[in-house]
């Protein structure tokens, strides 16, 4: 196995920040889960790795369908994480509504991830990337400001990934999933731009002269999301 | 390898194709039993679950373009009455929304509204075909004073005019959202309905803000908690009706899989750690749902006449 990533022993642990106690039970849970996943690579190594030819250190979100779909997992590994911070150590004045949609959305991105990760796992396993490193020394998890922005920048970034992705897709079923999720995102967008300025939900900043929401490349994506993960991405072959 | 293979056999629980049950009696055991006790139940449940229907629908994408013009014809007019922009609003527009703020996402809305529907008429008349007439438009329910009017003061109390912007949004995004499986084979036209899809939703989000503002107990996402806007048995209930969904689908190579979110799989949405019943609510809150042309077509036929 020359891309270690993949057997990350915090997979599943992912969203939730380093020291918070997670409970004994879950613990084997998790145990157990990231022994059976471990098993599962080692099984799905073979002779000739054709990951050889990315630079180590380097996550390649491969290629075709499974490639848009790992792409969608990893933002929603970098979203889920992001606000199971938020929650862990809510900003200073957090209101009870805001610390309840937060937290809803929180929940939702956790399951946005974990379902592409049982999607990718069913239809794919040999090809799904492992957990991701976040890096969000640049945000300030007690400033409302700080954490709002980097929110609004995660939310609108998803739906122009899920928006420049769909004509990508190859199956139909990953598009309906797509648009299932993506107006979710744009939901959750417009929630939190309207909490740092009321009235900025579909604003020109993200919605076009032809009343088109933002649509963005995967290359555009990354480079936008990469400064928020330590693992380096590489999505040259999404779609392809 | 094989045993790769196997576990993606048995994590597809739910496919049109019968590979899995036609499979040797003793091979289905060797990999139930590799997969732990933990997984059967989930197992047996996939297998009694009817295989999903594959689309239902057969529409061209002139079909789609028309439906998603008619959506938004209605709601360009919807909200310019409300604004005043056309005859049949509010007696006073100017003050109607109560707040500057509110008017001005109305206005907001409206204009971006009013850019869809020029759109898609361009898209629809550069491909040569014809436009289907304006119809008239009664937002009360009432069909030109032929039946009960459903809701009688939507220009005159806002929380009305607010909830019936609400059913039409939320109805919109699912709109769209079926629609685009009809515009796949065209990448540019079904770019633009993606796009002006997640539009509607950034929309909806605020309209649902704008009434959880006013004191109605709702989320800016379609969620299980929200006070009910539509009654049981009318058209405009199936908006809210197919959002309770859990089930979600993924495929490859043919193989439609059921994605199940149950206890055997490890969703960590936090802590405190939620109860089944409550993560399965946050699951039908995490996606929104589409609906069928015809479903669409009935919701705006009870502002039509």
């Amino acid at each position: 196995m020359s891309d270690n990533k993949l057997l990350g022993p915090d997979e599943a642990e992912f969203a939730k920040p380093l020291f918070v106690p997670i409970k004994r039970r879950s613990f084997f849970m998790y145990a157990g889960a990231t022994a059976g996943a471990t098993a599962l690579l080692l099984a799905g190594c073979d002779d000739d790795d054709d990951d050889t030819d990315t630079p180590s250190g380097t996550v390649s979100l491969g290629s075709g369908d499974v490639g848009v779909l790992n792409y969608a997992y990893a933002l929603e590994q970098l979203e889920a994480a992001f606000y199971a911070q938020v929650i862990a150590t809510p900003y200073t004045g957090i209101t009870t509504e805001e610390r309840t949609a937060l937290t809803a959305i929180a929940r939702h991105e956790a399951i946005h991830r974990d379902f592409f990760k049982a999607a990718i796992t069913a239809a794919a396993p040999t090809q799904i990337i492992g957990g991701l490193t976040p890096d969000f020394s640049k945000v300030t998890f007690t400033d409302r400001n700080s954490v709002l922005m980097t929110a609004k920048t995660f939310e609108d970034l998803g739906v122009a990934a899920y928006n420049g992705a769909g004509s990508l897709i190859k199956t139909n079923d990953y598009l309906l999933i797509a648009g299932k999720i993506v107006s979710v995102e744009a939901r959750h967008a417009a929630y939190i731009r309207d909490l740092l300025s009321n009235g900025s939900f579909a604003d020109s900043t993200v919605v076009n002269a032809q009343g088109l929401d933002q649509a963005l490349t995967v290359s555009q994506v990354l480079a936008a999301a990469q400064p928020f993960i330590k693992d380096k991405i590489n999505g040259d072959n999404v779609g392809k | 390898m094989n045993f790769l293979h196997l576990l993606a056999r048995l994590a597809t629980l739910d496919t049109e194709h019968t590979a899995l049950t036609q499979a040797p009696r003793r091979a289905a055991l060797s990999r139930l039993g590799q997969a732990g006790t933990a997984l059967l139940p989930a197992l047996l449940a996939g297998l009694a679950t009817p295989a999903q229907a594959g689309q239902k629908e057969v529409r061209t994408r002139l079909d789609a373009l028309k439906l998603i013009l008619k959506l938004e014809n209605l709601q360009n007019a919807f909200y310019s009455r409300a604004l005043g922009l056309l005859p049949g609003g509010p007696a006073n527009p100017a003050t109607f929304f109560g707040s500057a703020a509110t008017r001005d996402a109305i206005q907001t809305i409206q204009s971006q509204q009013q850019k869809h529907a020029a759109l898609y008429g361009q898209l629809i008349t550069n491909a040569g075909s014809a436009l289907d007439a304006s119809p008239n438009y009664d937002f009360t329910g009432s069909r030109n004073g032929t039946q009960p009017a459903v809701y009688p003061d939507v220009y005159t109390n806002p929380d009305t005019f607010l909830k019936v912007a609400q059913l039409l949004k939320d109805a919109s995004v699912q709109t769209y959202k079926g629609q685009a499986a009809f515009l796949q084979s065209d990448n540019y036209l079904l770019e633009t309905t993606v796009r002006a899809h997640s539009t509607e939703a950034r929309h909806a989000a605020h309209i649902r803000t704008l009434r959880r503002q006013r004191g109605a107990t709702v989320k800016s996402w379609v969620s299980a908690t929200d006070t009910a806007i539509t009654t049981a048995g009318s058209p405009q209930h199936a908006v809210y009706t197919t959002e309770t969904n859990i089930n979600q689908y993924v495929s490859l190579s043919g193989l439609v899989t059921r994605v199940p979110f149950d206890s055997t799989l490890p969703i960590n949405v936090g802590t405190p750690a939620l109860s089944a019943s409550a993560l399965l609510a946050k699951v039908a809150e995490a996606f929104d749902e589409p609906i069928e042309s015809v479903t669409a077509e009935s919701i705006l036929q009870v502002f039509t006449y």
